[in-house]
């Protein structure tokens, strides 16, 4: 019997047959997350999981990460992989922990307004949860339609409702979280390690699998708006004097940029958002935005429109279909860089020949998380790997401009350590004391290993982008 | 090798992998692994596509029979289809996928029984097909057989053989007879064929709508009415595609007529204060979007109509959909049971749908249960309240 096989069976006999898969297509399936990997990915990483394993629980958690300390196997905690930087891709192969069976809701304290999940709960069975409540979740995620809780504190946590309440992290009290030796702790802000400490560190130190969220009494009212404009740079500017002047529950900004159409300098673009209050509060922000509108010559579109609009919310990729496919990335930004910032991505998708979607979510009055989408087609190998490039392109500017990358993964960790120096040391140090054998989630983050366990570094990553930068204008 | 169409090779490749689809698919929320889900369905496909938009035969083969129960592991209830991100047709991909498996003979064994059953028997139940019309004797029904008529009603197979509703084959003919339709039986119903359409046996499928849609015009009727919302779907979607041309007859659902006789006052329904609620056939509702008239015949009936958790176009499947009962009963059974659940928990005295398949999986599930409820078809339950059963 070989340690695999050993594994493996031992692994069956705590969890049971069950909970355990190394059928060949589901490692198929469980071998990428929402972004399409270029084909040469396959060279450099290992991408395909050696078992799947779906815990029930947190006592199967921790026999898993005991197991594999035992076996030395890695292993990469999955929720519903909806991330696109590759937190949930093996690079060497391992243990995926589909998260997704720990989807329980445990407690509703009514009187305190504290809901206690399970971390493979879908965002949208919590808000069906609470209707029938008093209670209203204040944060959720874009992808609030298939996205877990427990993947959302994994990652950037940031998302509708964040510009109002702030970031997810603001709204936990407390999180139950396997280590990756396998003991379990409760963390909250005064622990140590403290919530903020593992909060988005994406997989590589904890495996969190139970979170107790704040909640917000439900407002009396809610108002969904939307405005068009025949320029960015009014849209930006309404924006902008928006959140100076009233307090919306989110607020998203919207421009395409089309090659086809060469619409790229005067490009028309639309904002919408919710102010949620009182009745007479939202009734006044209603007012207030009517005004702005006007002075910036922008049109406030009828209610049902607008109201349409906002339930539309968590469809934002409905351009992909005219892709087939999408390159992007995600960061955060400083508002008054914004429009630069959209110009530089206009001036991108011109060069590379692709049509481009930008949102902007703003986070607060100074900052923004910034998604542009270039449209391009993976049937078109080669093409599609020199487009890659603009990813990297793009991240370069807004990091110069003040920007840090939304996330990391796989894709992004050569930025940290230009764009957050000190997180990154924060995060070196507490990986080595937290998990000395590199089991959780490695390659991520912090370093990229590929085949045999070689470190792949940043620098020459960096390089080989600007060289397929280089070489699609040569091509 | 089979070459995908442009549009659904354009679908394979735009699936944003968003996983929407996921949390939705009543199959996935049971055996919960990605590869059950209809994203890593999607993603599967794109990986046995070779070059040139061909699905690889190859590595179909070579995946076998676990590739083919992910495809057939399925009810075809369309929800993943209406709550896709980038709006892919799903089930039309679902569709084509077992007919290359189909074609390849890699489906399951119990499809095989079906299609062969089906082709000798013109029926799902391997019965003599001139046994179809024994409901007419077992329920007492007063019935047409006319050469020529207005109206054609296509009873299914499911409501002329199973016992169970057989009582709604009984209740349709009731009240077309209660408001002087000029309808008619068919002489020689085949099956509608959409079971064979589901299994991938499309060539077969066209034998028998080339048969029932000859029966039908030699009658001259303009109109059909069916109970059943598959055969509903089958004459008026899959027949245009299968034959080519556009029959000369409007295809309605029962409930539709009702609806029409109910606002146009050609039926006037006693009301009462019978508390129910509707389950909506994944067919009938999200995707034939029949989803008004219903709901207008039952508020003819009461004003204490429940809508039940997820409804409409959101509605959950009750688990018979798509052949899944044939390929894997146990999971039928499961989300059958998770259905009726929230039917039942909604706490009526009745609970109604439009489809015999529903209230026969329903209706038997709600026996396993303690204290389980009535559960009838729209139709079964106006002629009870007009006193016609």
């Amino acid at each position: 019997m070989t340690t695999s096989d050993k594994f493996l069976s031992e692994l069956i006999n705590r969890l049971g047959q069950e909970y355990v898969s190394v059928d060949s297509l589901e490692k198929l399936v469980y071998a990428h997350d929402f972004a399409a990997l270029p084909k040469f990915v396959k060279l450099l990483f290992n991408t395909t999981p050696d078992v799947i394993v779906r815990p029930k629980s947190t006592e199967h958690v921790t026999e898993i990460m005991k197991l594999a300390n035992e076996y030395k196997i890695p292993v990469i905690p999955r929720g519903s992989a909806t991330w696109g930087f590759g937190g949930t891709v093996p690079v060497k192969g391992g243990i995926i922990l589909d998260l997704t069976g720990l989807n329980r809701i445990i407690h509703l304290d009514e009187k305190n307004g504290l809901l206690t999940v399970e971390c493979g709960v879908v965002w949208e069975d919590v808000i069906r949860f609470l209707r029938k409540t008093c209670w209203e979740l204040p944060t959720y995620p874009s992808s609030a339609l298939s996205s877990t809780v427990g993947g959302w504190a994994a990652t950037g946590g940031i998302g509708y409702g964040s510009l109002k309440y702030g970031p997810f992290v603001k709204n936990v009290v407390k999180v139950t979280a396997v280590l990756p030796d396998g003991r379990v702790i409760v963390v909250d802000d005064n622990s140590d390690p403290s919530l903020s400490q593992l909060f988005g560190s994406e997989g590589i130190l904890c495996v969190f699998t139970e979170l107790t969220l704040k909640m917000v009494p439900k407002n009396e009212a809610e108002m969904p708006f939307m405005a068009n404009f025949s320029n960015f740079a009014n849209a930006l500017m309404a924006a902008q004097e928006v959140l100076r002047l009233t307090r919306p529950h989110s607020l998203v900004l919207r421009t395409f940029g089309f090659v086809r159409t060469k619409d790229y300098v005067e490009s028309d673009a639309y904002f919408f958002g919710c102010f949620n209050d009182n009745r007479r509060d939202v009734y006044e922000q209603y007012l207030k935005l009517d005004s702005i509108v006007n002075r910036y010559r922008g049109y406030l579109v009828p209610e049902d429109e607008a109201r349409r609009e906002w339930e539309e919310r968590f469809y934002t990729l409905r351009i992909k279909k005219w892709g087939p496919s999408i390159l992007g990335n995600e960061f955060i930004i400083p508002v008054h860089k914004i429009l630069d910032m959209v110009r530089y991505c206009w001036q991108l998708g011109n060069q590379a020949h692709l049509d481009v979607e930008v949102e902007v979510m703003f986070i607060s009055k100074d900052e923004a998380l910034m998604f542009p989408l270039f449209l391009c087609d993976e049937r078109k190998p080669i093409r599609y790997l020199m487009s890659a490039a603009i990813a990297k392109k793009v991240l370069d500017v807004a990091i110069k401009v003040g920007g840090r990358p939304y996330g990391y993964g796989l894709w992004n960790f050569p930025f940290m350590e230009i764009a957050e120096p000190e997180k990154k040391r924060e995060l070196e140090r507490m990986k080595s004391t937290l998990d000395s054998q590199n089991l959780l989630n490695p390659g991520k983050t912090i370093g990229a290993e590929v085949m045999l366990g070689l470190p792949l570094p940043g620098k020459l990553y960096s390089t080989f982008m600007d060289g397929v930068w280089v070489l699609r204008k040569v091509i | 090798m089979f070459i995908i169409p442009k549009l659904q090779l354009e679908d394979i490749f735009a699936c944003a992998q968003c996983g929407y689809c996921v949390k939705k698919c009543p199959v996935y929320y049971f055996l919960g692994w990605e590869s059950t889900s209809p994203r890593g369905k999607m993603f599967t496909l794109k990986e046995i596509l070779g070059n040139n938009s061909r699905l690889d035969e190859q590595k179909i083969h070579k995946l076998g029979k676990p590739l083919s129960m992910r495809f057939f592991n399925c009810t075809f209830c369309g929800l993943c289809k209406e709550v896709c991100h980038v709006e892919v047709d799903l089930l039309e991909i679902w569709s084509k996928v077992r007919e290359v498996l189909y074609e390849l003979g890699i489906v399951p064994e119990s499809i095989i029984k079906l299609s062969e059953t089906v082709k000798q028997s013109k029926n799902i139940y391997m019965m003599d097909n001139t046994s179809r019309m024994d409901w007419v004797t077992y329920t007492g029904a007063d019935v047409n057989f006319k050469d020529s008529a207005e109206v054609v009603y296509f009873v299914g197979c499911i409501t002329s053989f199973s016992g169970r509703v057989q009582s709604i084959a009984q209740a349709v003919s009731s009240l077309l007879n209660y408001v002087n339709e000029d309808w008619t039986l068919l002489k020689d119903e085949w099956c509608c064929g959409h079971p064979l359409v589901l299994s991938g046996a499309i060539r077969e499928a066209r034998v028998l709508a080339f048969h029932n849609v000859e029966m039908i015009e030699s009658t001259g009727a303009k109109r059909v009415v069916t109970g059943c919302p598959g055969c509903y779907l089958a004459l008026k979607h899959e027949y245009p595609r299968l034959l080519g041309k556009k029959p000369k007859f409007e295809v309605l659902h029962s409930s539709q007529l009702l609806s029409t006789y109910i606002t146009s006052g050609r039926l006037v329904v006693p009301k009462s204060d019978i508390t129910l609620t509707y389950h909506d056939p994944c067919e009938l509702g999200r995707i034939s979007g029949i989803i008004r008239e219903p709901r207008v015949v039952l508020q003819s009936v009461t004003d204490t109509f429940v809508e039940p958790e997820y409804f409409g176009r959101e509605s959950i499947c009750c688990g018979s959909g798509g052949l899944l009962k044939a390929v894997n009963p146990s999971l039928a059974e499961s989300i059958a049971q998770r259905r009726y659940g929230m039917l039942a928990s909604t706490n009526v005295e009745v609970i109604v749908s439009a489809c015999p398949t529903c209230v026969q999986t329903l209706a038997q599930t709600a026996t396993t249960m303690q204290n389980g409820k009535r559960v009838i078809d729209l139709s079964q339950l106006i002629a009870e309240r007009i006193g016609l059963m």
